[in-house]
């Protein structure tokens, strides 16, 4: 018999896989990334970008649309649910919240999996004719995997929280628009002392930096531990927070 | 005892929600939760099931406490919410055999075709949930609070959008429960009529308190809750020589709408109207003492 979250895992991801809404995704999903690395290609062809720089660029812009769709899934998880009166019979079986919230999150993680692996043939074709890709392609999965996947777990928290789809998603965006402000930014507002102190605590800054350092400046993993933490630190603390407020959910 | 509620309390941050609600059920007994709406019914049933921390108060459930044996006691009890929600997009036999395996319970298409028959929802094509009208859905909700063979099940009026067949066939199957397999089923409806065919006990709630709780025979005999019934008599009777404790409340060509007082036995009413001469050639009961009995405890707190 299969385990409670892998069978919720499972309900969650054949949902989004399989359904119009899942295949709407995918699709917008493939035609920004030809959009974005047909434009960047011909930057690089004109020499006005470096080819890292163009591959740094496919990366930050991967992992902010993995966190777009973690919150959006994750502010319908529990209200949603809620809304469609399927969230009861969830909460009377014999599953524990830390089971609904992990369960829906696998769900999260099977659809950024499949982002991933989508984004892959993109990476290789911005990236192909210049230095570090192999670099690229792990550091996207082991640095966006925390964020992207924290997003999710803060979309499910506000979203059992607020009760409302529409709130959580409207407060989720909201965070993530700040996070990943570093990516619209540009270096001398990066450098003030307010923006080296949001690089410091910002997770997606954490991720989008190390992108910057390992793809374009070629640093080791070693020189990336402080922000491996960070990402780290947001992903823990990001699922706590779903947990307690699954926990602590009205009916 | 399956559950025992005892002066019980909930408060929603400052607001008392509960304030004295008390319930006991017995081991394949079928209880009837009346109330207007906003008494508390579904706020009792949310802390019954383990979903709300009572403030004071004890209830006991399966001999458990809910709020702390949560886990434990869902995998006893069944409960139909009155919002009936699936995931719209899987098969009835999938979302089933999905729902099941929660409870660790492996169903096969041979466990669910006997549950959708259960319920009257035998033969349905594959089709998505999403495709089914308010009453299957209802009957859905049923089969899926059946799952795990619970020994307390608890509805939230579960006979909402369902034809006259429809629940009639729903009572047969709580009534089979409670009968044959010894299942407590709490019954939380607006219905008086279903409460009058299935129940024995009765709790009428209002305003977070419980006003009145015991056997209905009991409540009625003590009441002195008078009855209504509607008689079809030959058209030439005159209703002058009705006994004394049997009044007409109107009367439309041969059929007499009448009032019984409770102290008189529907029986001995009857001897006494054809001792009167009066030829009675059928009778119908009209909404009954339950009615007129719920209607006096809530208009009393309404107006106290």
């Amino acid at each position: 018999m299969m385990n409670t979250i892998t069978l919720i895992a499972r309900k969650e991801g054949g949902e989004l896989l399989n359904s119009g809404r899942g295949l709407a995704w995918l699709l917008a999903l493939s035609v920004i990334m030809s959009v974005l690395s047909l434009l960047l290609v011909s930057n690089t062809e004109l020499s006005l970008l470096d080819n890292a720089q163009v591959v740094y660029m496919v990366m930050g812009t991967v992992t902010a649309l993995g966190a777009l769709l973690a919150v959006v899934l994750g502010s319908d998880a529990v209200a949603g649910e809620r809304e469609r009166g399927s969230l009861m019979p969830l909460l009377l079986a014999p599953v524990t919240p830390s089971q609904i919230v992990f369960g829906k999150m696998g769900g999260q993680v099977a659809g950024w999996f499949v982002m991933y692996l989508l984004s892959l043939p993109y990476v290789w074709a911005v990236g192909s004719s210049g230095q570090n890709l192999a670099q690229a392609v792990a550091y996207l999965a082991l640095f966006g995997t925390p964020v992207v996947l924290g997003f999710g777990f803060l979309g499910i928290a506000l979203s059992a929280s607020l009760r409302s789809v529409r709130s959580a998603l409207f407060t989720s965006l909201i965070t993530l628009m700040l996070l990943a402000s570093p990516l619209l930014l540009g270096p001398s507002l990066r450098q003030s002392s307010i923006g080296k102190l949001f690089d410091a605590v910002n997770p997606f800054s954490a991720a989008v930096n190390t992108f910057d350092s390992v793809v374009i400046d070629s640093q080791p993993l070693s020189m990336q531990m402080s922000r491996l933490a960070i990402t780290l630190f947001w992903l823990v603390l990001t699922a706590v927070f779903a947990i307690r407020s699954v926990r602590k959910m009205e009916i | 005892m399956l559950v025992e509620i005892h002066k019980l309390k909930l408060n929603l941050g400052s607001h008392a929600v509960l304030h004295d609600v008390n319930l006991t059920l017995q081991k394949g007994q079928i209880y009837g939760l009346l109330g207007p709406n906003g008494a508390g019914k579904s706020t009792t049933i949310s802390v019954i099931a383990g979903l709300r921390v009572p403030t004071g108060g004890s209830v006991r459930v399966l001999g458990l406490d809910p709020a702390a044996d949560a886990l434990h006691l869902h995998s006893r009890i069944g409960v139909l919410a009155e919002q009936a929600g699936f995931y719209d997009w899987m098969s009835t036999d999938d979302y089933l055999m999905w729902f099941a395996s929660l409870y660790q319970r492996n169903l096969d298409k041979t466990g669910v075709t006997s549950l959708l028959g259960r319920v009257g929802l035998e033969g349905q094509s594959p089709a998505p949930i999403g495709t089914y009208s308010r009453g299957m859905r209802q009957r859905l909700g049923l089969a899926r609070a059946l799952i795990n063979q619970p020994e307390l099940l608890i509805l939230d009026e579960p006979t909402n959008g369902l034809d006259p067949r429809g629940r009639r066939e729903i009572h047969d199957v709580l009534l089979d429960l409670s009968a044959n397999h010894g299942v407590g089923i709490l019954l939380c409806t607006h219905l008086l009529d279903d409460v009058d065919r299935l129940c024995t006990r009765i709790g009428i709630i209002a305003q977070g308190s419980t006003l009145l709780e015991g056997s209905i025979a009991d409540l009625l005999s003590a009441k002195r809750t008078s009855v209504r019934y509607r008689l079809r008599v030959e058209a030439t009777e005159t209703a002058q020589s009705l006994p004394a404790d049997i009044s007409l409340l109107a009367r439309t060509g041969d059929w007499w709408h009448v009032e019984i007082s409770s102290a008189v036995e529907p029986a001995d009413a009857w001897r006494k109207i054809l001792d009167a001469g009066i030829r009675i050639n059928e009778i119908h009961r009209e909404g009954g003492g339950l009615e007129e009995l719920y209607m006096a405890v809530t208009e009393a707190k309404e107006a106290a």
